[in-house]
């Protein structure tokens, strides 16, 4: 593969136009490579039975089973799992985001005695390893009888997290001082000024800590497989153990057929909202 | 007056501050600092999670650890996988950053394709990359029957461990996007000037762009570290299983370092042991960030006047 940078302009045409064509042709093929799983997911989520159990492997389904899809909701109960990762995932991005960008305008927005530490100790916990407070957390939440209720969800809320924290503060650090000083010759409280000059002013960091904070729980496997039971758990806990026949053997077709239905709403909010993701990893990623 | 009145408002402020960020600092000390506290000071004892007379047993679990050799094995398993995937990912992140910066048609859907994987929830991606590792109904399987050979089963040992480090290359999208946006803050002026003096795309990259790239290709070790080091859902999620997702069934190669503390949590009710493991694993990850940081030192470079 030709690497070439902005080298282009000063080759002759016909070489340029060689090279353009390679680079499409390495393109494509990735483009295949990282598509590949999902098409063979759709694809395995229309065979039939005999079709999977066939040997050698058969490629395509020879008849469309769109029965697979309506077995998905019936083996397992999926709109009862959906609902529930649509109550948690909702919930807590709701919460995350209020409480983040409340913290956020604190640490850009005002003054207070430490908030230099205060800062550096939050920023520093971005890199503390999540899951070394998640068991720990649970150990101590079954003692205090929040197991297997939405508890722990609410106070992870509530509680803010330092990389939305973080998202609205640069955000908020960037709007002009002279906002500021106006409302408050006007007599605007720093709460007034919070809810009526900057929040609306921050959509854009406002959809993408909700977004990224609804796909997080709408994905997480971990903490819902550890504090919740099998009635209450979200769909992605209940999807990879679930779908099984009496025996417990694994109706792949099935299964293919649950797991279509359980990432498409995350594709969709991809294809509507890539902007407030890309925003989201860049922030992270250019703060080092 | 004027300063009493100056005092006045800084105290305001203050307060206001300090009301603003109390979400962030309750759930720092509660649900932050409590638990690691509490999981430290279980990790002296024998606790089991059930029984009510538990006893302070100093340092054993701590001792009993270090002469484990699950601790050892699953901690070199651990480090390997770290060693592949960073350099890796990173790698392929960044060439695919430097293939879609180009101008190119269409870039923005082949962006689009390479940053998608990295959204997908991890349990349909373990479900995916099982379909296609499958040994009756995978799709490698598939190919390989075309092509006259037969079946392999891929997700044991030792094959699963490159099955797992396929997986997790798959989503190096999200590493792309942020190389990308690191190239985009490199100045054209730049490479032009480069070029102009007679370097090559090579000599281009390597003594224009690389540098200046250096603190964002930094960043993705550190976070490479840290994520790699707990990884354990991937290995979960991947082995062969009836339906139920236990540790036991995490062929050895697989065999993580938070494997073994899930394993000792959940199955072998051992709360006193894990913890001990969670806090060692927590200062080895604790140790090889500085290292990190350390060695940044002599490959990552800072433009000198950029801030202070």
């Amino acid at each position: 593969m030709q690497f070439s940078w902005k080298k282009q302009t000063y080759k002759p045409i016909g070489k340029r136009q060689l090279n353009v064509t390679w680079q499409y042709i390495v393109l494509m093929v990735l483009a295949f490579v990282f598509i590949a799983p999902f098409l063979w997911l759709i694809n395995t989520a229309l065979k039939d039975t005999s079709e999977l159990a066939a040997y050698p492997i058969h490629w395509l389904p020879t008849v469309a089973q769109w029965n697979n899809f309506a077995q998905s909701f019936t083996v397992i109960n999926f709109p009862a799992y959906a609902a529930n990762s649509l109550v948690l995932a909702s919930m807590y991005a709701t919460l995350i985001t209020l409480s983040s960008s409340l913290v956020g305008f604190g640490f850009a927005r005002l003054r207070g005695r430490g908030k230099r530490s205060l800062l550096l100790i939050m920023l520093s916990t971005l890199m503390l390893p999540s899951i070394l407070t998640v068991i720990p957390t649970y150990v101590l939440f079954a003692r205090l009888n929040l197991i297997d209720t939405y508890w722990p969800w609410v106070l992870w809320g509530l509680a803010s997290s330092p990389f939305h924290v973080f998202l609205f503060r640069q955000f908020f650090s960037a709007i002009p001082l002279a906002l500021e000083e106006a409302a408050i010759i006007d007599g605007c409280s720093y709460f007034r000024m919070y809810c009526q000059i900057f929040l609306p002013l921050s959509f854009p960091v406002i959809a993408t800590s909700f977004i990224l904070s609804f796909t997080w729980v709408w994905g997480d496997y971990i903490t819902p497989s550890l504090f919740l039971s099998q009635n209450n758990t979200t769909l992605a806990v209940a999807m990879s153990l679930g779908y099984t026949d009496g025996h417990g053997n694994i109706l792949t077709n099935v299964l293919a057929a649950g797991s279509v239905l359980y990432v498409l709403p995350v594709l969709l909010i991809f294809v509507f909202a890539q902007r407030y993701f890309v925003r989201g990893i860049v922030t992270s990623g250019v703060r080092g | 007056m004027k300063s009493s009145q100056r005092g006045r408002w800084s105290r305001y402020s203050s307060r206001t501050f300090y009301l603003f960020v109390s979400p962030w600092i309750l759930g720092f000390l509660f649900l932050t600092i409590a638990p690691l506290i509490y999981a430290l000071l279980v990790s002296f004892t024998n606790f089991d999670g059930i029984s009510q007379h538990w006893q302070w047993i100093g340092l054993a679990n701590y001792i009993e650890l270090l002469h484990a050799s699950d601790t050892w094995f699953s901690l070199g398993r651990t480090l390997l996988y770290m060693i592949i995937t960073i350099p890796l990912s990173i790698a392929g992140g960044l060439g695919l950053a430097v293939l879609l910066s180009q101008r190119l048609r269409v870039v923005g859907l082949f962006r689009s394709i390479f940053y998608l994987p990295s959204i997908v929830p991890i349990v349909a991606t373990a479900i995916m990359w099982k379909l296609i590792f499958d040994r009756d109904v995978g799709a490698l399987n598939a190919i390989i029957e075309r092509l006259g050979g037969s079946p392999v089963t891929w997700l044991i040992d030792p094959t699963v461990f490159y099955a797992l480090i396929i997986m997790v290359l798959w989503g190096l999208g999200g590493g792309m996007i942020i190389s990308l946006a690191g190239l985009q803050g490199i100045p054209q002026e730049l490479s032009e000037a480069a070029i102009v003096d007679g370097a090559n795309a090579w000599q281009v990259f390597y003594k224009v762009t690389l540098p200046l790239l250096s603190p964002v290709l930094f960043f993705q070790v550190i976070t490479g570290v840290i994520y790699s080091l707990q990884t354990f859902i991937q290995p979960l999620l991947l082995a062969e299983s009836n339906g139920a997702t236990t540790t036991s069934s995490v062929p050895s190669s697989n065999f993580f370092y938070m494997v073994n503390v899930y394993q000792q949590f959940l199955y072998n009710q051992r709360f006193g042991y894990g913890s001990a493991l969670l806090w060692v694993l927590f200062a080895l990850i604790l140790a090889f960030t500085l290292l990190v940081f350390r060695s940044g030192t002599f490959w990552v470079y800072y433009e000198v006047d950029s801030e202070q």
